[in-house]
């Protein structure tokens, strides 16, 4: 064998392990890819929340915001045919719900303010809050008096039509508007607030004494 | 001659990785944890089924769609927020990429069951089929659970 075929050998050799390298670091090569289900972050506000009491409906009778005086609110405006993010908001109110004492529980008041009038007649609205809490009520009103309420905290929705199975769909923001026992609007927790924050927010605003 | 058998040996072994990987793809590599179908109140015509979709394979994966005798239509669904507004979309398809998760979540990426044909009962087992992209397809059984039924882990709360 001539050096000049030896050196070609090693030279076949040297492409042959390269190429061997390059095709297994092609099959093991992974992209970091983003996770996939992205976390909500906050929520702009349609308007400046100012908070304040509003009228609405409750199952037939009137609803006013200021019967409440006395008791923490946690507000919420849905639509029962929600599909997800209504019952996810509302599953976390529950679970903070259950965590308090009875008495603290009798200082704290869910109401979810139903902006889809049209369908959500009052029965479907009580059996829907009540599903999730005895502490959650359901209330709805005019589109007007809802716009006003919307208004007042910085609520924002808007009918959507889409090509689903599910009929029309209701954008919606998803805060949960917490008010104090004098009605002032104290704080407003984002969409996917845990439990755990909720509570956090509640106690402090309540008399936690046995 | 003996160029052409290293080049041979090369083809070999190029072909041998390229078999492992696609028989790799062509088996389910997907395996799904912790399913679940939430629990509606019995009007609710609609419910969501969610999971957590790993991906174990060397190829991205894609749920294309999913099926249920369940309901009349089930669907993939997604949410934007647009305009401060939680916006949801049925969507195309949820890539898992590959050796990744994909977390199908309340509030997030989700499976709709659509127009019931009965109301579900808590904890009934729903048969969900998944339908990836490569054509292979994975029989899940989820349990129906009530939303909120149980805390998330905490730290050191307790009554």
């Amino acid at each position: 064998m001539s050096q000049r075929q030896g050196r070609e050998r090693v030279l076949w050799l040297l492409i042959a392990v390269l190429m061997v390298a390059i095709v297994l670091v092609a099959l093991l090569w992974k992209t970091p890819d983003e996770p996939v289900s992205a976390t909500h972050t906050q929520l702009p506000l349609a308007a400046a929340p100012v908070g304040g009491d509003f009228s609405l409906s409750r199952e037939g009778d009137a609803f006013a915001l200021s019967d409440y005086r006395g008791q923490v609110v946690l507000l919420y405006f849905g639509y029962t045919f929600c599909p997800d993010v209504c019952p996810t908001s509302l599953a976390l109110m529950r679970q903070a719900l259950r965590e308090l004492t009875p008495e603290q529980l009798a200082q704290v008041q869910g109401v979810f303010v139903s902006v889809d009038p049209q369908r959500d007649t009052p029965a479907r609205l009580a059996e829907y809050t009540h599903f999730f809490h005895p502490r959650i009520m359901g209330v709805s009103g005019s589109e007007e008096q809802l716009a006003e309420a919307g208004q007042l905290y910085g609520a924002a929705w808007a009918r959507a039509e889409s090509d689903s199975a599910m009929g029309y769909s209701v954008d919606h923001s998803s805060s949960t508007y917490v008010i104090d026992p004098a009605g002032k609007l104290v704080s407003i927790l984002p969409h996917g607030a845990s439990a755990q924050r909720i509570i956090e927010t509640v106690l402090p605003l309540i008399n936690n004494e046995e | 001659m003996k160029r052409l058998f290293v080049l041979l040996v090369l083809m070999m072994s190029l072909a041998v990785a390229n078999a492992a990987d696609h028989a790799q793809g062509m088996h389910a590599a997907v395996k799904v944890h912790s399913p679940f179908v939430r629990l509606m109140p019995p009007t609710q015509p609609n419910t969501g089924a969610f999971m957590v979709l790993e991906n174990t394979g060397k190829k991205d994966l894609n749920l294309v769609s999913a099926e249920s005798d369940v309901s009349k239509v089930v669907e993939l669904h997604d949410h934007v927020m647009v305009d401060g507004m939680m916006r949801m979309r049925e969507i195309e398809k949820v890539t898992i990429p590959a050796g990744q998760r994909a977390e199908l979540k309340p509030g997030s990426l989700h499976v709709m069951l659509i127009g019931l044909h009965q109301p579900l009962q808590d904890g009934q087992m729903v048969d969900i089929t998944l339908v990836f992209d490569d054509g292979s397809r994975h029989g899940i059984q989820a349990p129906v659970r009530h939303p909120g039924g149980e805390m998330m882990p905490m730290h050191g709360h307790k009554h």
